[in-house]
């Protein structure tokens, strides 16, 4: 039963996803039309948010795993950074594609290169398809975990100044709208609950990812053992 | 007692995923001549480059001269006393003449002379103003080599020496010259440690050592070297052998002056600057520079030729760099700039434009040399990267639309 806990998740998260999909296309209330200027275009809320806070919690293993393998060259550390830059990336790239679909139908551009929020959160997706690629670029090696843990950490900065960007330099992306710290927020109580079925349909997702992409890179590292021993090497 | 040359304390490196050198000692005292042998794969070049600073060590230390220049820590510091480094592949620039580089080489150990008699005993003296880039992979070697040897060539104090492979497509005339070099310096108190399977370089040593066990071996007595070189005073060495290789080779030009005329060239094809408002004119015209200055840093390109870079790494702490290019470059394109869409010399404009070009420069070159440790640095997608680079910019741009 525990082998199959990371298809389990992957499964679970999957029917949820599609859920949150639904019920935000569906049934959730539509925003009002004098706030927005595309109410319609507002509902990728649903998708866009969820995949956002799923990307954070993958950039949170991505640092912890590469923190883990630069201080105590722990193989478990390097499995997390794989599969946390592997999440990132994933998780990274929906939520600023649907980011960009809302931004041209609300703003009239998809991407403005003046607002902190959009730049960070799009610097951080790149540094995950930068680890992404660049790994299967390079001989697997303590050169290539150092080098690529040394950006896994250093990236990691982007994650706080991601979250407080809206709320130093609000240029362009909406402030928080959940956990504003001031009166609970500005949404309906349906619109939340679709937003945290979301939420956690992601993060269940993610984490079966995460699990399985950990299983892939423990057995391509027993392959390449393998043929080492079969080379004569050690 | 002096202290030894150089010690290796208890030092395990990692090369890919194996464990190369492990619990590993060494002491070389003035006179050692140490030749490393054994089979492939064994470790002779690791030593080698542990020794030269250029591999981090999972454990133990590494001293030159009883001072600490690199350890498990993390810790790293200059060697006090030049040392002398012959990488298995050259480190050398192809653009560079013979004479230019073996006068870098003698400068880094403080100290000049005339090279042209250490050439003519290797059979390279007629060639002396030929750049490297032109000669053989032999005669390359020789450079290689002798810019090896030249530290203990130049000093009346012991020396160390680190040889990766020196025989490796010497000829047999070249070959007894290092041998009769390696003779005569040992004899005048310098060390050398050198990686090898070459029976004539193996009968040279007074300690063969194959990594688990070494054996001693007598040499006869023989003329001992004369030093040759005399003290020089040297300062910016890195700026002047940065701005050196951008002379010599117009890479500066050929990498970042055409992408950002390229930028300036495609934006006036497309657009009619009097249709534009000013902001916008001055994002074009500050954009030649940024595009320039992500074309990252030419020296460090050059440098990448046959790990030349490496060999710099092992000597300065401060890579080569052409220090004054990219704001001179960056005035110049932004002055161009201004001239193309706004009819008139900006001189704000320049400057701004001059920071924005060294600036991102910095900011690409920091951002290669991160990379310089993977095995293939060319193949990593470094430029993925730079996009963190276009808010600064289009800040820059905002408020220069300002002034």
């Amino acid at each position: 039963m525990r082998r199959r806990v990371p298809e389990l998740c992957l499964g679970i998260g999957f029917v949820g996803i599609m859920s949150t999909l639904f019920l935000g296309l569906n049934w959730a209330p539509s925003v009002s039309i004098n706030a927005f200027e595309s109410p319609a275009a507002q509902r990728i809320f649903y998708w866009h948010v969820p995949s956002a806070w799923a990307a954070f919690i993958a950039f949170g293993v991505l640092f912890t795993g590469s923190a883990l393998w630069f201080f105590k060259r722990s193989p478990l550390g390097w499995r997390l950074h794989v599969a946390g830059a592997e999440a990132g990336l994933a998780c990274g790239l929906m939520t600023v594609w649907s980011g960009c679909v809302w931004g041209a139908a609300e703003w009239g551009t998809p991407w403005d290169w003046t607002d902190v929020r959009l730049n960070t959160f799009g610097l951080l997706t790149l540094l995950a398809l930068f680890l992404v690629l660049g790994r299967q670029s390079q001989p697997d090696g303590v050169e290539t975990r150092d080098t690529f843990s040394t950006f896994g950490l250093y990236g990691f900065v982007l994650v706080p100044l991601t979250y407080v960007a809206t709320r130093i330099w609000q240029i362009r992306h909406p402030g928080p709208v959940i956990a504003a710290g001031d009166d609970g927020g500005s949404l309906q109580s349906s619109m939340t609950l679709v937003l945290l079925i979301g939420a956690l349909s992601f993060t269940i997702f993610i984490i079966g990812h995460m699990m399985i992409s950990m299983r892939i890179t423990h057995l391509e590292q027993r392959l390449e053992q393998a043929q080492k021993s079969l080379d004569g090497g050690n | 007692m002096a202290a030894p040359l150089l010690s290796l304390v208890d030092v395990e490196v990692r090369r890919g995923m194996s464990v190369v050198l492990t619990g590993f000692n060494l002491e070389v005292a003035s006179k050692d001549v140490v030749v490393l042998h054994g089979k492939n794969g064994a470790g002779k070049s690791t030593v080698i480059e542990s020794c030269a600073r250029l591999l981090p060590l999972e454990k133990g230390s590494v001293h030159h001269h009883g001072s600490l220049v690199v350890d498990s820590e993390g810790r790293r510091a200059l060697a006090k006393q030049p040392f002398g480094l012959t990488l298995q592949s050259n480190g050398l620039l192809g653009d560079e003449t013979i004479e230019n580089h073996l006068s870098t080489v003698c400068s880094l150990s403080g100290m000049k002379t005339d090279i042209l008699p250490i050439l003519d005993a290797y059979g390279l003296a007629h060639r002396s103003s030929d750049r490297i880039g032109q000669l053989s992979g032999g005669q390359a070697r020789k450079v290689a080599v002798i810019a090896g040897l030249l530290p203990a060539m130049l000093s009346p104090q012991p020396r160390l020496i680190l040889l990766d492979e020196p025989d490796s497509g010497l000829d047999e005339n070249a070959l007894a010259a290092l041998i009769s070099d390696i003779g005569q310096l040992r004899e005048a108190g310098h060390a050398f440690v050198i990686a090898s399977h070459h029976p004539e370089m193996m009968k040279c040593a007074t300690r063969l050592h194959d990594l688990e066990s070494e054996t001693n071996q007598e040499q006869p007595k023989c003329q001992p070297w004369k030093a040759v070189g005399t003290q020089e005073n040297v300062s910016l060495l890195s700026s002047r052998t940065g701005h050196r290789y951008l002379r010599s080779t117009r890479a500066g030009f050929a990498r970042n002056g055409i992408a950002a005329l390229l930028v300036l060239g495609t934006l006036l094809a497309f657009i009619d600057p009097i249709t534009l408002e000013k902001s916008m004119l001055v994002g074009f015209i500050l954009a030649a520079p940024f595009a320039a200055g992500l074309a990252g840093d030419p020296v460090v390109h050059l440098m990448r030729e046959h790990r030349a870079v490496d060999w710099w790494r092992a000597h300065v702490n401060r890579l080569p760099a052409a220090d004054f290019f990219a704001p001179i470059l960056g005035f110049f394109l932004s002055a161009l700039g201004s001239v193309l869409f706004l009819d008139s010399f900006n001189w704000k404009l320049s400057l701004i434009g001059a920071g924005v070009l060294w600036v991102t420069l910095l900011c690409v070159r920091f951002i290669e040399l991160s990379t310089l440790r993977l095995a293939r640095p060319n193949a990593v997608f470094v430029r993925l990267l730079l996009p963190i680079l276009i808010l600064p910019w289009a800040l820059v741009v905002e408020y220069s639309g300002t002034l």
